[in-house]
């Protein structure tokens, strides 16, 4: 962690960057911001960091203190490319501090971090384990999926700290802050609660890079990773699709191409 | 004195529902322990801090609050069903009692809040003393104690080393219970355990008297920068109460909600002009900490936090009140 902190600490001196946002060596591991040099002493990193820290660049905030490098370990730097790639970040404005286990692998721009991603990690892919229980329930039938996600989502409350963990839930006026009309309702009970945690779900397919953040962020402790692990292998099934590995891709739910499969119109 | 095994508190909810009290405790579920309602078979899991507060049984999430029928040319208003279940909540902890007194105060206010006060008087609740707290306790902080009484009906002492709890009755509502539950307790000598140790990290009067001077200052922006925004602090807090209606029409009527809202939402008080008085998240995050440690106790004299630690408990970002209320104690020395 040594060389992270170093590096974190030439940025700031150099001033590169007007703030790094990484996290902090205690307990829990919150969120650090270090604005100074001198700072970057309290940054640390292993893998009980939850916290996708690419989120923070949709805060206003932030954003009016780019530019700021991020600590990255490899689906946070998938989520910097992803955001690059949906112009949500102009190039030079982020840096990310590659991360892995205990190694630090050096300061990346978002094209950067694409080629780190495509050299070394090009085959990342869900856990095992999370892939075995999405075979699970799709071994269900509709009706036993249906009263799995209605039990869980019963417990969600609306919080929203699932949107607010998301790098990809970057939208000034989420959909379900939208009254005219009113597409989801706002009551946390049966049916509003099953739009919204599908709804979300679905917006994030083809973009989300199963970073986990959203499922550790939940009170409730709802299993939203199963959701987006069935989305993310929908999207690289059918559509060929791996966010988070080029700068220039368009994201698959903001495109359309000739060559997409049409059989399902009769 | 009337005690009850600790691995036995199923007994004591079933003899309640027996008596017929709908009987709200803690349990766990997909690993995580929140209050719910008890039903035969399942286990009470009096170990943590709930995840949720016993507010989601006096002020649910959502409600409806009126109804209309919308009919040709027009629409009429429809009745509300407001039925108040008879119900007893176990294993409280000393922290979510405390925070009816705020709960009562604020929904008793410029206007008796009928669904509450109906919910809250059919409500008996029975307190778990805590033996133990975790980092994000801080109970002792804002004047309360792990065995305190403020708020219960009854209150359950952990003795003979957590094997037995102590019941003692403290209201009517509580005495009534008793007696309800006279089947399911034993009476009998214990040893009451000790409470939880829990130094006390800063004092709220000082904490208040910097707040009421410092509306503008540096620190907000500052302290707020890890906030992401969302509501998951306001919705676990005993106190948290902020309220959003919402009307939502289908073709036979209109309902008007009342949800939970949070002053962590960037919607939070956005005006229509598109204005918001609380236009980023440090002014959202001041006005968190003011209104539980200033604009409360200046107008309920109580503060609106009662040290339960849910928030910091829960914040995916690692926002803490009591260390930021350590922080402002530091900064008016």
């Amino acid at each position: 962690m040594k060389a992270l902190r170093e590096a974190a600490e030439k940025l700031l001196r150099e001033k590169r960057v007007s703030l790094v946002i990484g996290y902090e060596g205690r307990k829990g591991r919150p969120a650090f911001f270090a604005a100074k040099p001198e700072d970057c002493g309290r940054l640390a990193y292993d893998a009980s960091c939850r916290q996708n820290l690419a989120a923070y660049l949709g805060k206003p905030e932030i954003r009016a203190r780019l530019p700021v490098a991020l600590v990255a370990p490899p689906a946070v730097l998938r989520s910097i490319v992803v955001m690059s790639a949906e112009s949500q970040v102009a190039p030079g404005q982020v840096l990310a501090l590659a991360v892995d286990g205990d190694s630090y692998l050096g300061t990346f721009d978002a094209a950067g971090a694409a080629e780190l991603l495509r050299a070394k990690y090009s085959t990342l892919a869900p856990e095992p384990a999370l892939l075995e229980r999405v075979q699970g329930l799709l071994q269900k039938s509709p009706a036993e999926r249906a009263a799995f996600w209605e039990a869980e989502f019963s417990k969600c409350t609306r919080c929203y700290a699932c949107r607010a963990a998301c790098p990809g839930c970057y939208c000034s006026r989420c959909i379900v802050e939208k009254n005219a009309p009113q597409w989801i309702s706002t009551a946390a009970l049966g049916h509003g609660n099953y739009t919204w945690n599908v709804m979300r779900a679905f917006h994030q397919s083809g973009r989300c890079t199963l970073c986990g953040a959203c499922e550790a962020a939940c009170p409730q402790g709802l299993p939203l990773m199963l959701l987006n692990a069935a989305l993310d292998r929908e999207a690289l099934e059918e559509f060929g699709s791996r966010p988070g590995y080029d700068p220039e891709a368009k994201p698959l739910i903001g495109s359309w191409s000739a060559d997409d499969d049409h059989s399902y119109m009769r | 004195m009337k005690t009850i095994e600790t691995g036995r508190l199923s007994d004591l909810a079933q003899a309640l529902s027996a008596a017929g009290y709908r009987v709200v405790a803690p349990m766990e579920e997909g690993g995580v322990v929140r209050f719910r309602e008890w039903a035969p078979g399942l286990a009470i899991a009096p170990g943590v801090v709930p995840a949720n507060s016993l507010k989601d049984f006096l002020f649910p999430r959502s409600e409806v609050v009126a109804r209309f029928a919308l009919e040709p040319g027009g629409f009429s208003p429809a009745p509300v069903e407001r039925s108040a279940v008879k119900t007893a909540v176990l294993c409280a902890r000393p922290c979510d009692a405390a925070a009816l007194a705020a709960l009562d105060a604020v929904f008793n206010w410029d206007y008796r809040d009928g669904a509450y006060n109906a919910r809250r008087e059919a409500a008996t609740v029975v307190s778990l003393a805590c033996s133990k707290a975790d980092e994000h306790c801080f109970c002792t902080s804002v004047g309360g104690a792990p065995d305190g009484v403020a708020g219960a009906d009854a209150i359950l002492r952990p003795a003979d080393g957590g094997r037995l709890l102590v019941l003692d009755a403290l209201t009517e509502k509580g005495r009534a219970l008793d007696q309800a539950a006279a089947g399911a307790l034993a009476e009998g000598p214990a040893a009451l355990d000790a409470p939880a140790a829990l130094p006390r990290r800063f004092d709220p009067e000082a904490v208040g008297r910097w707040l009421a001077a410092n509306f503008e200052s540096p620190f907000w922006k500052e302290a707020a920068l890890a906030c992401l925004g969302c509501g998951a602090c306001a919705y676990a807090c005993p106190v948290c109460h902020c309220f959003d209606l919402q009307d939502e029409t289908d073709r036979a009527e209109c309902r008007r909600l009342r949800n939970w809202d949070s002053c962590g939402f960037g919607l939070f008080t956005l005006h229509a002009s598109g204005h918001n008085p609380r236009p980023d998240q440090s002014a959202r995050w001041r006005q968190r900490v003011m209104h539980k440690f200033s604009i409360y106790p200046q107008k309920f004299k109580t503060l609106a936090c009662t040290g339960c630690g849910r928030c910091s408990r829960l914040c995916q970002a690692g926002m803490a009140i009591a260390a930021t209320c350590e922080r402002i104690e530091a900064l008016g020395r």
